[in-house]
């Protein structure tokens, strides 16, 4: 297997006011291609700052984080969001996605923001059936239940083929037979279609799922 | 429905109406204002340019856009015969006075037979004014309920009789006698210009020069010009119309600012969703700019409305004229859009450059 994503002595330090708050000291990480990671530790930790990091949306105070061959801390902001955009897929735990758009709305903004090449009505009717979310596509994220709704954020991350997929504890808003459907998606998607998925969780059972955990404290790899 | 543009101005229908409103006001504004001055203008030319005479022959100051006064001495009707050169003189006198609500409206005394002879005009209705409280109206007037033999009130109390119907328009819409308006403006022997028909009208300017040199003082002017430069005779009205044009872009840039910025604050959360999918910033000011853009081609849409109303409504009440020009149809529609599209730029770019991070834990 490939490596898809390494991760060599990452810091990161936030300044409030004028305290610098160290949230990450030194984190390394080697993730191979088709890999199911789960992150778990106590809140504060610095797992949202890692995930973060990983996926583009911050920059850190030092090391370097490559993705599927590409330098993302030597990119600039622009070419990040290039990154961020072919490479790499987000599910939250609040869901995030678009009120006023259906689910297929949200789709197709994802394969719009995509560009070139991303409208595949096969690979999206083919998660769809997986996701099992066939007949919810002309439905609004309020008139889907929110494990529903998390299923389409998921269709939503992994419509345009990702190389990893990022999810901030997807299940933390879930009751827990939703969590276990969301789960067994997240299962499946790793099955089927070899797709890298690193999650944050803080809920044993959606770490059962993972084939590695990595435990963190205190911004550091425990 | 899966344009992000279209389901967000669906989905806030108040502000998204209320923004439509303000660039449809600015852009009513333009039309509105543009269409009655062109209006009055067009209108006003259009009637001018039904008179034959060459030459205008009268005293500085007696005769401006809106205003006159009588301060020209008949005498020179005669004087005027003898100039070489000249085939006929006829005096007149306008005199602009208040009509209903917003209007100024003219009326001119005329020595009927040497006015209408010169200027080809005829009598299609009725018969032309003979006594002091005859009045002779033109064709468009007496479309506007005002048949011969039913009284008008032309200015002051005194109730006229239209006596007749004259064709084509010519300067005033209501003409009475010389003598009659001379009697009620207590101005005997007095006219406020006197028009010049020359023999041969490739000599119009030696005659006028002729006349310049008999009667020094006096004013005299070649009808072509004045009639040609009506529109920009009126003072400041380029200027007005410039300063309204700016006023409506701010307007229009000003509303669509304040509605982007609005709308921006409340999807923060959902710009932060776009960055982390990998939105540029290019994609995002471009969504919002759609927005802004869409909500002010609806403005130009409603203002084009707006203003016809309007303009339809202001010439039912009053005399004034509203003109659709496609011309300021076209500035009006620039200034929409480009006051729509300005104004949400900075907000777009504000947006645009939002940390995605916290962006993403916007409440």
């Amino acid at each position: 297997m490939a490596t898809i994503l390494k991760a060599d002595n990452l810091e990161k330090t936030y300044r409030v006011g004028k305290v610098d708050v160290p949230a990450l000291r030194g984190v390394s990480v080697a993730v191979q291609e088709g890999e199911f990671i789960g992150i778990m530790g106590p809140s504060g930790c610095g797992k949202s700052t890692m995930l973060h990091l990983l996926g583009g949306l911050l920059t850190p105070t030092k090391g370097r984080i490559v993705i599927d061959g590409e330098d993302l801390t030597a990119a600039t902001d622009a070419k990040r969001t290039d990154i961020r955009r072919r490479k790499i897929g987000f599910v939250f735990q609040r869901f995030n996605l678009f009120p006023t758009l259906t689910a297929e709305g949200n789709l197709r903004l994802a394969e719009r923001i995509h560009g070139n090449g991303a409208d595949d009505p096969d690979r999206r009717r083919e998660i769809l059936r997986m996701l099992r979310l066939e007949d919810k596509m002309h439905h609004k994220p309020l008139e889907l239940s929110g494990g529903e709704q998390q299923r389409v954020a998921l269709a939503r991350a992994v419509v345009n083929r990702p190389a990893i997929v990022l999810a901030d504890e997807p299940t933390g808003n879930l009751d827990s037979e939703n969590s276990e459907i969301v789960l067994k998606m997240f299962r499946e998607l790793n099955d089927r279609f070899n797709q890298t998925i690193i999650m944050i969780t803080h809920n044993p059972e959606a770490a059962g799922a993972c084939q590695r955990i990595i435990q963190m404290r205190d911004g550091h790899i425990v | 429905m899966d344009s992000l543009v279209v389901s967000n101005i669906r989905q806030r229908p108040l502000r998204s109406a209320i923004s439509i409103l303000g660039v449809a006001l600015g852009v009513a504004l333009v039309m509105l204002f543009t269409g009655l001055a062109h209006g009055m203008s067009d209108d006003l030319q259009k009637r001018s340019s039904n008179v034959s005479a060459e030459i205008l022959f009268t005293r500085p100051g007696s005769l401006q856009m809106m205003t006159s006064s009588a301060n020209v001495s008949t005498k020179y009707v005669e004087l005027l015969k003898n100039i070489e050169g000249v085939e006929s003189v006829t005096p007149v006198i306008r005199y602009f006075y208040p009509s209903g609500a917003f209007g100024v409206d003219q009326v001119e005394g005329v020595e009927w037979d040497s006015f209408s002879g010169m200027n080809n005009i005829r009598i299609v209705q009725g018969h032309a004014p003979a006594s002091p409280d005859e009045i002779v109206i033109d064709q468009t007037k007496a479309a506007r309920n005002h048949p011969v033999g039913s009284t008008l009130k032309v200015f002051g109390e005194k109730l006229y009789r239209v006596a007749g119907v004259y064709a084509p328009e010519s300067g005033a819409r209501v003409k009475m006698t010389l003598g009659a308006l001379q009697d009620a403006l207590e101005a005997p022997a007095k006219c406020t210009f006197i028009y010049v028909k020359v023999k041969n009208p490739s000599e119009q300017v030696a005659v006028a020069k002729r006349i310049d040199e008999a009667f020094p003082g006096n004013k005299i002017q070649l009808t072509r010009e004045v009639f040609a430069t009506i529109e920009n005779s009126i003072p400041g009205l380029t200027i007005f119309l410039r300063v309204l044009v700016v006023l409506a872009a701010i307007v229009s840039a000003l509303v669509i600012m304040l509605a982007m910025h609005t709308t921006i604050t409340e999807r923060t959360r959902e710009i932060g969703i776009l960055k982390a999918m990998g939105a540029s910033r290019a994609y995002i000011i471009g969504e919002i700019e759609r927005e802004a853009l869409l909500i002010s081609f609806l403005g130009l849409l409603v203002g084009f409305a707006l203003a016809a109303l309007a303009g339809f409504g202001i010439h039912k009440a009053t005399s004034l004229i509203f003109e659709f020009s496609f011309r300021w149809a076209l500035v009006a529609a620039a200034i929409g859009l480009l006051g729509g599209a300005l104004g949400a730029f900075y907000p777009a770019a504000r947006a645009a450059n939002l940390d995605p991070v916290n962006a993403l834990a916007y409440e």
